[in-house]
């Protein structure tokens, strides 16, 4: 009975505002559903002929708070949370709970900001404040008002380079704002406003250091809140979050300039945004004195220095504006760990600052891989690309073809008619995918590197068919008559299969980092990298020979001439570094199938694959771009078949990379990256010399590898069972 | 529009007492029809009747949600689509169907 009242009530409201059909009209049938469904039997439907179980299983169910992103929760809607004032402006009378409550705000905010960088909605986020959604509301009050439209200014600021670099992921939900209202007009005066206010809060911070004489004097600027005492500890947490939000727009602007002319700009104001959070956290602890203690590790949840919960806050307010997706749960960072995840990314921001901007695509490439090392998130990535690729060039500065020749010496600038080449149009365009995609995320990074392999060797396989009949035709084959170009164009090809080896070593090394790789597959997957590192090295000693042999002419023409010695010596060391990598990757090879044919190890076995398949999973996508020309899987056993555990000794790969290494470890001096990769080397061949003994001599020990001296090269443990 | 709502409802409610044709068989005409039905939380939903089964739960497809802004009413409505949904029968508080007034006192005769 009181269902039926309900139901007419609801009758009458809707009546008003959905109207059906002409000439018809709304008739409950609510007693005939029930009638209809006590007459079913179990299991039964009433349904057309077009029905389908399995597209039914689809439907969102409504009420459900996983599928459900439009349930009712505290309010309605944001006008109605307004009006219910539960985001009061101003946010307290009494002064004290007011300044409190705008600092547990700006916590909060700061939060919501890491949170929505690490991959949750913003609407669930940072607009989850009312304060922010509706800035005009607070405008009488200068400081959260202020500090409000800085946040939308930085969150805008964000979603631009993102969008723009387009390193996002499909799964990212970051450059997602959902029709959310960024107001960029009005926010972009949130910065003047900011320093305004900071400007006051230093003032009053001045008048409470200042004596009593001259504190009569300032009497008229009125205090923040009511005790005295504690009136310079407010200002100090105050400044400290207001000039992190300044500086950390500040940043990400000047690192939007083009050419990376903003990076000098850019430190310091990263610079200040450390030094800055180094206070937030300082202040943690004056803001807590008044807090009743609840156990530490309540408290290390928070998202509040104070450990209150902010004011004007609801995560559910907007959740149907990403409709009609089910609704995500969103867990917030606790307080410290998005201030640690501010200065991992001020580091990974500043890091990209420091960059020399070398024109010279090894110094790049490398420069990515040791960036990438630290796994920064998104927006630093983002920065990254941005800076590599703008306008089709490096840098926004370098043509691709400019920065290809002078990996080989040349000088291509006034090579005019190349420029339109529609061989080097294509190069520009591989580089380009390439760079965006070292730029990408580990796993998505690895996935498309390994599409791109398909492409690149297409585009060689058919330079090369070009380049060859070109020449063919043209028998001088030296550069007599001043065009240079089918030179250069040959010289690329040559170069083009060191770049294939490349992204296909950066393949294969990507494995171990996403830990793809079971150690009865390390056999397989060190004898790939073996034949890699041994078709870079060729190839990268190749280029060495055409280093000379250029700068050799060029000093015969030109007496005054300097030889580029740098560029020699550096990619000469790098192919000793890649022999050492080889050596290394072949005595694993021999060790790992020594003991996989002794049964030391356990074989690749499983119920579901044979090694044959697995070995086509892993790399497929290698053999596809023809790396290696021969049936891989086919040399891969016969080289690894008859290895026994007593020769082992006898192979010297461990010894020969463990020389190598000594010797170039004076090469590398002045670069603390390298060195540190060297010493690496070094030690996993170290390690792996004494386990080689070991075992040739007792083979009932057991024996496991792990990653504890190198990410990519392991080291046998060796254990007696 | 109010009168045809209240005649609606009281014609509906008589002829589900006394009929005694199959209500299954009649629920089965209701289908691919515009449906209405409302929810606790205040929110209505209207789609065309795709399916129910023995616990009074409904699928409707091609659905638009309608929710008020306010929780007093009247307020203004906001809405959006959602397309297949179910609606669990322990969250229904009302299902009208589009009819039309003619139609709707033929099906009565009929009955009777």
């Amino acid at each position: 009975m009181q269902k039926e009242e309900s139901s007419s009530i609801h009758n009458e409201s809707t009546n008003d505002s959905i109207p059906s059909g002409a000439n018809s009209v709304w008739a409950d049938v609510s007693p005939l559903l029930s009638a209809s469904c006590s007459d079913l039997h179990e299991g039964e439907l009433i349904h057309g002929d077009n029905f389908n179980l399995f597209a039914a299983m689809s439907a969102l169910e409504i009420m459900d708070p996983k599928m459900d992103s439009g349930m009712v929760s505290a309010f309605y809607s944001i006008d109605e949370a307004i009006e219910s004032g539960f985001a009061p402006v101003p946010i307290s009378s009494d002064r004290t709970v007011n300044v409190e409550s705008i600092i547990d705000i700006m916590d909060h905010l700061l939060v919501c900001e890491a949170t929505w960088h690490m991959g949750h909605s913003l609407a669930q986020t940072v607009f989850s404040c009312i304060y922010v959604l509706r800035p005009e509301r607070t405008s009488s009050q200068a400081l959260l008002h202020s500090y409000c439209r800085v946040i939308r200014a930085t969150c805008r600021a964000v979603v631009s380079v993102v969008s723009d670099a387009r390193t996002n992921e499909e799964d990212d939900l970051l450059t997602m704002t959902y029709g959310l209202p960024f107001n960029g007009d009005e926010d972009a005066k949130g910065l003047s406003l900011l320093n305004a206010v900071e400007e006051t809060i230093c003032r009053q911070l001045r008048a409470c250091k200042a004596t009593s004489s001259k504190r009569r004097l300032l009497e008229e600027l009125e205090p923040l809140q009511t005790n005295p005492h504690l009136e310079e500890s407010f200002c100090k947490a105050l400044l400290c979050r207001i000039r992190f939000r300044k500086h950390f727009l500040h940043t990400l602007n000047c690192m939007r300039r083009p050419q990376g002319r903003g990076f000098e700009l850019a430190r310091k104001h990263i610079a200040s945004c450390i030094s800055e959070l180094d206070y937030v956290l300082e202040s943690a602890e004056f803001l807590r004195l008044d807090l009743v203690e609840n156990g530490e590790n309540e408290i290390e949840e928070r998202t509040t220095a104070s450990g209150r919960h902010p004011i004007g806050f609801d995560s559910t307010l907007n959740k149907r504006l990403s409709a009609p997706t089910p609704p995500r749960a969103i867990k917030l960072l606790s307080w410290k760990k998005a201030l640690g995840y501010y200065v991992k990314l001020l580091h990974n921001l500043d890091e990209i600052c420091g960059f020399s901007l070398e024109p010279d695509l090894d110094f790049v490439l490398q420069f990515v891989i040791q960036f990438q090392k630290s796994r920064p998130d998104l927006v630093s990535r983002a920065h990254l690309q941005l800076l590599l690729v703008q306008d089709g060039k490096l840098f926004g500065r370098d043509t691709f073809l400019a920065i290809c020749a002078r990996g080989f010496g040349l000088d291509v600038t006034k090579d005019h008619a190349l420029q339109k080449n529609e061989y080097i149009l294509q190069l520009s365009q591989l580089m380009i995918n390439l760079l965006k995609i070292l730029c990408a995320n580990a796993p998505w990074q690895r996935r498309k590197l390994g599409k791109i392999l398909n492409d690149w060797s297409i585009f060689r396989v058919q330079m090369g068919i070009t380049v060859g009949q070109a020449m063919q035709q043209d028998t001088s084959r030296t550069p007599k008559n001043g065009d240079k170009s089918l030179f250069i164009l040959n010289h690329i090809y040559g170069w083009l299969e060191e770049q294939i080896s490349w992204v296909a070593l950066r393949f294969l090394m990507l494995g171990f980092d996403l830990e793809l790789y079971s150690p009865s597959e390390y056999c397989m997957v060190y004898w790939y990298m073996y034949i890699i590192l041994w078709k870079l090295a060729e190839k990268a000693r190749f280029r060495v020979l055409i280093i000379v042999n250029t700068e050799e002419r060029k000093a015969k023409k030109n007496k005054d001439y300097h030889r580029d010695m740098a560029r020699e010596d550096r990619i000469s060391l790098w192919v000793l570094l890649l022999q050492c990598q080889i050596s290394l990757s072949q005595g694993l090879t021999v060790m790992l199938s020594a003991l996989r044919n002794q049964g030391m190890c356990l074989k690749s076995q499983g119920p579901f694959n044979t090694e044959s398949e697995k070995f086509a999973q892993h790399f497929e996508l290698l053999q596809k771009a023809s790396l290696p020309e021969y049936d891989a899987y086919e040399s891969f056993t016969e080289s690894t078949s008859h290895t026994r555990l007593d020769y082992l000794p006898v192979y010297e790969y461990f010894r020969d990379a463990q020389k190598i290494a000594k010797d170039i470890k004076v090469g590398f001096a002045n670069d603390p990256d390298k060195l540190a990769e060297v010493r690496a080397l070094e030690q996993v061949a170290e390690h792996n010399i004494i386990a080689v003994n070991l075992i040739s001599q007792d083979c009932s020990l057991k024996v496991s590898f792990e990653f504890t001296h190198h990410p990519y090269f392991a080291s046998a443990v060796v254990r007696r069972s | 529009m109010e009168q045809d709502a209240e005649r609606s409802a009281t014609t509906v409610a008589s002829t589900s007492q006394g009929s005694k044709l199959d209500p299954i068989a009649r629920v089965r005409k209701l289908l691919f029809r515009q449906m209405l039905v409302g929810i606790k939380d205040g929110r209505f939903f209207l789609g065309n009747f795709h399916c129910i089964d023995k616990q009074g739960n409904i699928i409707l497809q091609d659905t638009v949600e309608y929710r008020s802004i306010r929780r007093s009413s009247p307020s203004p409505t906001e809405q959006r689509c959602l397309g297949m949904i179910l609606i669990p029968s322990s969250c229904r508080t009302s299902c009208h169907v589009d009819c039309s007034i003619e139609e709707q006192l033929s099906l009565i005769q009929l009955k009777e």
